[in-house]
């Protein structure tokens, strides 16, 4: 089970509305690789880890994500908190607004609204962990092209933080994929005649 | 002529399969000796308490984050030892037997209670089982919540 604390794993302070960059944003929220999907994909797949590493990894890092789910959701909370209709509808939010208001919802940059298909839990904790290495690094190149994207220090800075986060769950599901194919994997003799 | 490249997976069969299950091998990889640490202030700052694995965007600096006020100031005193502390205890997911950093996992731990209880004793709960909760109203629910604003 899980024990929600009151705060934010980062603190996040933006005082200045900008609805284009919470359109980009709110990406990683609904879009493929982001947070919404990185911790579904970690927390369904740490079942079947062939030990106890491996489950207290996925674990771990799919339970930051979900805080991370909360960081992007704060983002776009308040870059578009005081937003007027005619501002949400000059950025091209008028859609989103019209389905959903100012709530959050898991939708990609361009509005396509999430899908579990974004990610794979395929029984086979190698594939699986490859899986996860390539979601984090695919993660903090999307963080690479928001910074770019990015004018305000208020929304720079998490988003190098967010960046920073996903280089080091990287290394984690790496250290993991080089142990478990050292012990699974090194004492199976080679195929011959192939 | 072999084929290196094509191994099958080999996985040991699983609990729910009691016939067939034999306990795992002992493989125990050793951590990286050269493990340099930041602080838990820089740690924080950085996103990352691992010296060797920080890796900066273009010529961006990381936020060195203040208190304004003393509330601010023990709030991040607070974070700085939770985010160290779970810094490790994903490290240690991997490297279980890594005695030294169990020790400073611990020891970040420790602090990291000392702050959360001495925060929510003047300023308010952060968590449900906190002791900070037998006043009338509920302070639960008194409190700004995360996606508010401020430290």
């Amino acid at each position: 089970m899980w024990k929600y604390e009151k705060r934010l794993q980062y603190p996040i302070n933006i005082k200045k509305k900008d609805l284009r960059m919470a359109k980009a944003i709110l990406t990683q929220y609904g879009g493929a690789n982001g947070e919404l999907a990185a911790a579904l994909r970690y927390l369904d797949q740490r079942y079947t880890m062939p030990d106890d590493r491996g489950k207290a990894l996925l674990t771990d890092i799919g339970t930051e994500e979900l805080s991370h789910v909360e960081m992007i959701s704060t983002m776009v909370y308040q870059l578009t908190k005081d937003a007027s209709v005619a501002e949400l509808k000059a950025a091209g939010l008028d859609d989103y607004y019209s389905e959903h208001g100012k709530d959050l919802y898991p939708v990609n940059a361009s509005g396509v609204p999430f899908t579990v298909t974004y990610f794979a839990a395929v029984g086979d904790p190698i594939a699986n962990l490859s899986e996860n290495m390539a979601a984090e690094q695919k993660a903090r190149a999307v963080y690479e092209n928001l910074i770019d994207l990015a004018t305000d220090e208020d929304v720079i800075g998490p988003l190098l933080w967010l960046r920073q986060r996903e280089i080091v769950h990287f290394n984690r599901f790496k250290e993991l994929y080089d142990y478990y194919n050292e012990k699974y994997n090194s004492k199976i003799e080679p195929r011959n005649n192939i | 002529m072999n084929n290196y490249n094509y191994l099958t997976n080999n996985y040991p069969p699983q609990p729910s399969d009691p016939i067939h299950f034999t306990p795992l091998p002992q493989i125990n990889l050793m951590p990286n000796k050269n493990m340099q640490l930041f602080t838990p202030k820089e740690a924080l700052d950085r996103g990352n308490l691992f010296a060797n694995l920080y890796d900066p965007y273009k010529n961006y600096q990381p936020v060195a984050l203040t208190g304004k006020n003393e509330k601010e100031k023990l709030y991040l005193d607070f974070i700085r030892m939770a985010f160290a502390a779970h810094e490790l205890n994903l490290y240690l997911d991997n490297f279980p037997n890594d005695q030294s950093m169990i020790q400073l996992f611990n020891d970040y731990r420790q602090k990291s209670d000392t702050l959360k209880n001495q925060y929510e004793q003047k300023y308010g709960p952060i968590d449900i089982s906190s002791n900070a909760l037998n006043t009338t109203p509920f302070a639960w629910v008194d409190q700004k919540w995360p996606w508010e604003g401020g430290i």
